[in-house]
């Protein structure tokens, strides 16, 4: 709606310049007036919102009368601040007589139904209505009829309750599943005043976004199932953090009471989850860090352990890594922080000379990525997260997006949404019939097992054939005009169309890369990407929560990688093994292989926060911090260093992984200078360049971008 | 005293409502001579005429036709509203019955106007008949070569027409409901100025849309064929032309008359044969939403915009309801407030939780609990709806209630002191509303 163009306005008498367009209660809030609301979020539409009528305002305009002469004509009726686009001349008032009059009225409205049952209401104390009902509210009711009832506690979903005797029918909700999800799964049932918030035929309630409109419901009527009733906003304490579920990093609250994450919030960061998260984050990090946790270093004894002190842990563990020496490895997991990455690399390279460490569990081959980064450049996500707002178009291929990149997905959406971008979707055939991409995408073509490559290759010469002066070497239009002639569906077609438009942006998921095909695809890919001039916007995504650290560490640059370390576990070849922070058991592409490792491993020290199969198979367990109760910092999809905060003290004795092994180089004689995690973080930003632009500054807004790595020919 | 028949004055011809009747008795005459002229011709004869909105509004119709683009390659659509929910209201009903092609040949001419290459008539769910009766004169309008492609050989002419029904919802005769109901959305109402673009800028499917009444196309066909300086002569001069009223209540011969605009409100309620059952009480003169006349300040208020506003009340759609001084103006009043309260679409809170606070309260003083401050407590919630609701069915909901307390104040006083009806013998219908059924699984 904006245009940047200026006009003149005047509020409570106080002359404004504000883009034209611009809705005015944005434009009041800027001038430190506020004007209330209910229903009004900026994130969305107003076609179904301006219904609660909280944020009445008058309004006149300038009116040129027959005779040249210009008068101010006030509107007959208040207006709604929230959807008033500004415009020149036009002069608004917020607090008059009037207003507040009307204003009492609203209220009285959405109190006459309302149980005010606030004293056991988890929104009490951060309720939009109770703080307004303190200021315009009447203190009676006039109200003597009976009230509207419905039974309490309706689910629905798994993780949300709703409470539709508390619902002030704002349409946030709904609205939130219509324009940002997407999904569209909450709507109004019925009409008039038994309008109520419901979902089709009552289906559950199953977006994978669900959670956000927990937080954007101005009153109780929307809460977490896991949340409810468990705290009182005022007992609660809150820390910024960053959700560990996915590498997406959202930057995220944590709402927390006796060392227990209650509640995750979104926290604005426009750069990555603009206030959004997803129900993993949301209900999955709290689940993640809760429950049994390990508070003390565990030793082995026989077929049980024993806990033991940090001092015998890791006499034991030094002992045996030094014997190990270069031959000792260790493995990461994907939540560990870029501090113990960095720390873990110190403690094998400059501790025990060795480079045996790795952090994948996938399939994905070092030669894959290194291949990639060769075609495609170094740095893995060029667009970023936000940069798909300016993507005229933009391929998905080999992810299920909405599952693995949360985040990507709704800024995709939300670039689809503005009209500014088509989404174009390549997807196996065995997905299901409507991806969440495919609801959006103005192309969404499917392949055959193992058929990306052919997909692709179709896709370059179909665009060969829609633009014939494209420049293309012989070689090129030789390899697409091998194998099965294109396909000629609708889809095809369509996709052919969005590419031949110019550069775009192509996302990579990992499953892309990662069979044994990879090879062909990424041979397809450069020649798709190199046709269409976007061969500097193909982004490789990472899944892990801190793969990108990771891989910016070289932490994964050893060849025969985890499949290797696992061998030399079960050959004897690595006689030490660290698995810090990572469950192969479960999460190792290969199962089998790696609890057939653990088993003949001669020495094994595992470090987590719970008592994974990984660590039950271990020799020594050492207890490490969830990202609540650390400082840190995090390296998400786009290679964006996010800084994390300690929320509350760790359980027991537990350390945080760069302080065990900042306690290992100790004892291998090798002392570091790290007393804090800022330091590791210092000696990170000069020792590695990836990290050298990392400010400290910029980690306390938005976090801070990893610097590029120069290509050396 | 008589009535001036344009619309209707053939509507007892035996098969009016088929082509051919309809074409000797002059039909499609309008729609050859609009092609006669410009497009911009068209809607000069449109503004002659002085044609006014008959939906409720009065807006001036060539207005509204003047503002689609001239020019560019957008798609334009052309809505007919025959949703016709207002209480008191059936003329649109009677025209698509027994003339539909005179709407048919109306919208043609308006999609020739203003370039409109699709068009839909939203009908009323209930009236099934009058859309059977749409539905036989399009396919023959049709076959005439009337719509479709190249219409009477013109190539730079082409027009579909569509039927689509309600599901029920009088707010869905509300302009931009109606839009959102057609695009198969809820039937919930849109933003417009000062907050969005109009629907002649943006409306369905965000394209340029016209929308006018029924009655409102009917008339046009015949500004055509006759000029505008004809329809303009009739009426009064700012309110040109004939107008349908479809009386109801207690008159002797209740029905649809067609009377010239600035007719006396007497006359039209002589020509339905007069009061019968006792004396009058009070007239509403334009459907629910229009505020109630009491007896003593019918004389001298004429059925023209101007007049009826004049005398506190509006023309809106026509629905000219009779009521002897056998009628319970409380039992009135809690009626309407039913109807509002189960008309609202809950979108805004003002109209969602005031229209069943009013009909809850009159619930209750009909019922024989009613106190004194119930009255001005009525009053005071008809205020904080009034002009701060999202559409104006909010703003409707409340005139009437707040009329019939101004002007009837007795009888409201009568029910709260002795707890039964100013009028003997009367006992208000019982009547127990609540939230239906609540779908869903229940935890
Ligand atoms: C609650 C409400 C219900 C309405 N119902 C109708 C209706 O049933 N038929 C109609 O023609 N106009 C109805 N209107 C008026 C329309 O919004 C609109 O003004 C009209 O269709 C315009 O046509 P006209 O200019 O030909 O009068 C209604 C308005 C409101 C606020
Ligand atoms: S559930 Fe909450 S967000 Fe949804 S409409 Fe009701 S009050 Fe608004
Ligand atoms: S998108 Fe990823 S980072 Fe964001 S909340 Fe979900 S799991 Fe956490
Ligand atoms: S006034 Fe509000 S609730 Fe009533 S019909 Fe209009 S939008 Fe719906
Ligand atoms: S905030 Fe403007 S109407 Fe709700």
């Amino acid at each position: 709606m904006n245009d940047s163009k200026l006009v003149n306005v005047t509020i409570n008498g106080v002359p404004l310049q504000v883009p034209k367009g611009e809705r005015i209660i944005e434009s009041a809030r800027r001038a430190g007036i506020d004007i209330p609301y209910f229903c009004y979020h900026p994130r969305l539409s107003m076609e179904n919102g301006a219904n609660c009528r909280m944020c009445l305002v008058e309004m006149a305009m300038p009116r040129t009368g027959p005779d040249g002469t210009v008068t101010l004509a006030k509107h007959p009726k208040p207006q709604t601040a929230c959807s008033l686009p500004a415009d020149e001349g036009m002069v608004v008032e917020t607090e008059t007589e009037a207003i507040v009059k009307a204003r009492r009225g609203v209220l009285e409205f959405l109190l006459i139904n309302h149980p005010l049952d606030c004293p056991v209401c988890d929104r009490g104390g951060e309720c939009p209505l109770q703080n307004n009902t303190l200021h315009y509210g009447a203190g009676a009711s006039r109200y003597i009829e009976a009230k509207r009832h419905y039974p309490k506690a309706y689910p629905l979903s798994e993780h949300v309750v709703l409470d539709r005797e508390r619902c002030i029918q704002c349409a946030r909700c709904t609205r939130f599943t219509q324009d940002i999800s997407g999904d569209a799964q909450l709507d109004f049932l019925k009409r008039g005043a038994d309008t109520q918030i419901g979902t089709f035929n009552a289906a559950a309630f199953s977006s994978l976004f669900s959670g956000n409109t927990i937080e954007i419901c101005p009153v109780g009527a929307l809460t977490s199932r896991d949340y409810r009733f468990r705290a009182r906003p005022w007992d609660l304490a809150t820390q910024k953090s960053i959700c560990t579920e996915c590498s997406n990093g959202c930057s995220i609250k944590l709402d927390h009471r006796d060392g227990l994450v209650l509640r995750v919030n979104g926290r604005v960061n426009e750069a990555v989850n603009e206030e959004w998260t997803c129900d993993r984050g949301k209900f999955g990090l709290p689940a993640s860090i809760s429950g049994e946790r390990l508070t003390a270093p565990l030793l082995r004894d026989g077929d049980r352990f024993r806990e033991v002190t940090w001092d015998v842990a890791l006499g034991v563990v030094a002992e045996k890594l030094q014997a190990a020496g270069k031959q000792a490895a260790v493995l990461a997991g994907s939540k560990l922080a870029n501090e113990d990455l960095y720390a873990l690399q110190a403690l094998c390279r400059g501790g025990l000379g060795s480079v045996r460490y790795d952090y994948r569990m996938g399939t994905q081959s070092s030669e894959a990525r290194d291949a990639a980064a060769m075609l495609f450049g170094p740095n893995p996500a060029p667009t970023g997260i936000a940069g798909l707002e300016a993507s005229p178009w933009t391929l998905v291929v080999g992810s299920d997006l909405a599952v693995e990149h949360p985040i990507v997905f709704l800024r995709l959406r939300k670039s689809w949404r503005f009209g500014k971008s088509k989404a174009l979707e390549m997807v196996s055939s065995s997905a299901p019939a409507n991806t969440h991409v495919g609801a959006f995408a103005w192309s969404s073509v499917r392949y055959a097992d193992r058929g990306l490559p052919e997909s692709l290759r179709s896709a370059c010469s179909l665009l060969l054939a829609e633009m014939p002066g494209l420049t293309a070497t012989p070689e090129i239009r030789a390899w697409a005009a091998t194998g099965t002639p294109p396909a000629d569906d609708t889809a095809s077609r369509r996709m052919a169309t969005a590419l031949s438009t110019g550069p775009g942006t192509i996302l990579v998921g990992e499953g892309a890369l990662s069979g044994p095909d990879w090879r062909e695809v990424l041979v397809a890919l450069g020649h798709l990407a190199g046709l269409t001039g976007s061969t500097g916007s193909v982004n490789r995504l990472v899944s892990g929560c801190n793969d990108r650290g990771a891989e910016a560490l070289g932490f994964g640059d050893w060849q025969p990688g985890t499949a290797g370390i696992l061998a030399g576990a079960a050959s004897g070849a690595t006689p030490a093994l660290w698995i810090a922070g990572a469950d192969p058991v479960t999460q190792y592409h290969d199962p089998q292989v790696a609890i057939a490792a653990l088993e003949q491993a001669s020495f094994v020290v595992v470090s987590d926060i719970k008592l994974t199969a990984t660590a039950r198979m271990a020799d020594v367990v050492l207890p490490s911090c969830s990202v609540a109760e650390r400082d840190g910092t995090l390296t998400n999809v786009e290679g964006r260093v996010q800084r994390f905060w300690k929320a509350f003290e760790p359980r027991g004795s537990a350390s945080p992984d760069w302080l065990i092994a900042a306690r290992l180089l100790q004892r291998l004689g090798k002392p570091s200078v790290w007393f804090g995690w800022q330091d590791v973080l210092a000696d990170m930003r000069s020792h590695v360049a990836a990290f050298g632009g990392v400010s400290l500054d910029a980690l306390e807004k938005d976090g801070a971008m990893l610097v590029a790595p120069q290509v050396v020919d | 005293m008589a009535e001036l028949q344009v619309l209707l004055q053939h509507r007892n011809v035996p098969g009016i409502d088929g082509i051919d009747v309809y074409e000797s008795h002059g039909g499609y005459a309008g729609l050859r001579a609009a092609l006669g002229k410009e497009r911009q011709a068209v809607i000069d004869e449109v503004k002659a005429s002085g044609l006014r909105g008959r939906g409720g509004a009065g807006f001036p119709t060539w207005i509204k036709w003047n503002g689609l683009p001239k020019s560019g390659s957008a798609q334009h659509y052309l809505l007919c509203n025959a949703d016709e929910g207002e209480p008191g209201t059936f003329k649109d009903r009677e025209l698509l019955l027994k003339l539909p092609h005179m709407v048919v040949e109306g919208m043609a001419i308006a999609a020739y106007a203003t370039r409109s290459a699709n068009g839909f008539v939203y009908v009323r769910g209930e009236f099934v008949e009058s859309a059977t009766q749409l539905r036989k004169a399009i396919d023959q309008a049709y076959r005439r070569g009337y719509l479709g492609r190249n219409i009477l050989g013109r190539s730079d002419f082409c027009f579909d027409l569509h039927i689509h029904t309600g599901a029920g919802s009088y707010e869905c005769g509300e302009e931009t409901a109606l839009m959102s109901s057609l695009m198969g959305e809820r039937g919930q109402p849109r933003l417009k100025p000062p907050h969005g673009p109009l629907p002649v800028v943006s409306g369905v499917w965000g394209s340029p849309t016209l929308i006018n009444n029924v009655e409102t196309y009917a008339c046009v066909p015949h500004i055509l064929t006759h000029g505008g300086a004809w329809y303009a002569a009739m009426g009064t001069q700012r309110s040109p032309g004939t107008k349908i009223f479809s009386v109801s209540g207690h008159v002797a011969r209740p029905g649809n008359y067609e009377i010239e605009l600035g007719t006396p409100l007497t006359e039209l309620i002589e020509l339905a044969g007069g009061v019968v059952g006792g004396a009058l009480k009070a007239v509403i003169p334009g459907g629910s939403s229009v505020p109630i006349l009491p007896a003593e300040k019918c004389a001298g208020v004429t059925l023209d915009y101007e007049g009826c506003q004049a005398a506190g009340t509006m023309l809106g759609s026509g629905g000219f309801m009779v009521f002897n001084d056998k009628t319970d103006i409380v039992a009135l009043m809690r009626r309407t407030a039913q109807f509002y309260a189960h008309e609202s679409c809950g979108k805004c809170t003002p109209c969602r939780e005031g229209t069943r606070w009013i009909s809850r309260v009159l619930d209750r003083i009909t019922a024989g609990a009613g106190r004194m401050e119930d009255i001005d407590l009525l009053l005071s919630i008809c205020d904080q709806i009034d002009g701060r609701s999202y559409c104006p069915l909010g703003d409707a909901a409340s005139w009437p209630i707040r009329a019939g307390i101004r002007n009837f104040r007795h009888e409201f006083e009568h029910w709260v002191r002795h707890g039964s009806s100013p009028i003997p013998g009367f006992v208000p219908p019982v009547r127990s509303h609540g939230p239906g059924p609540v779908p869903g699984r229940q935890e």
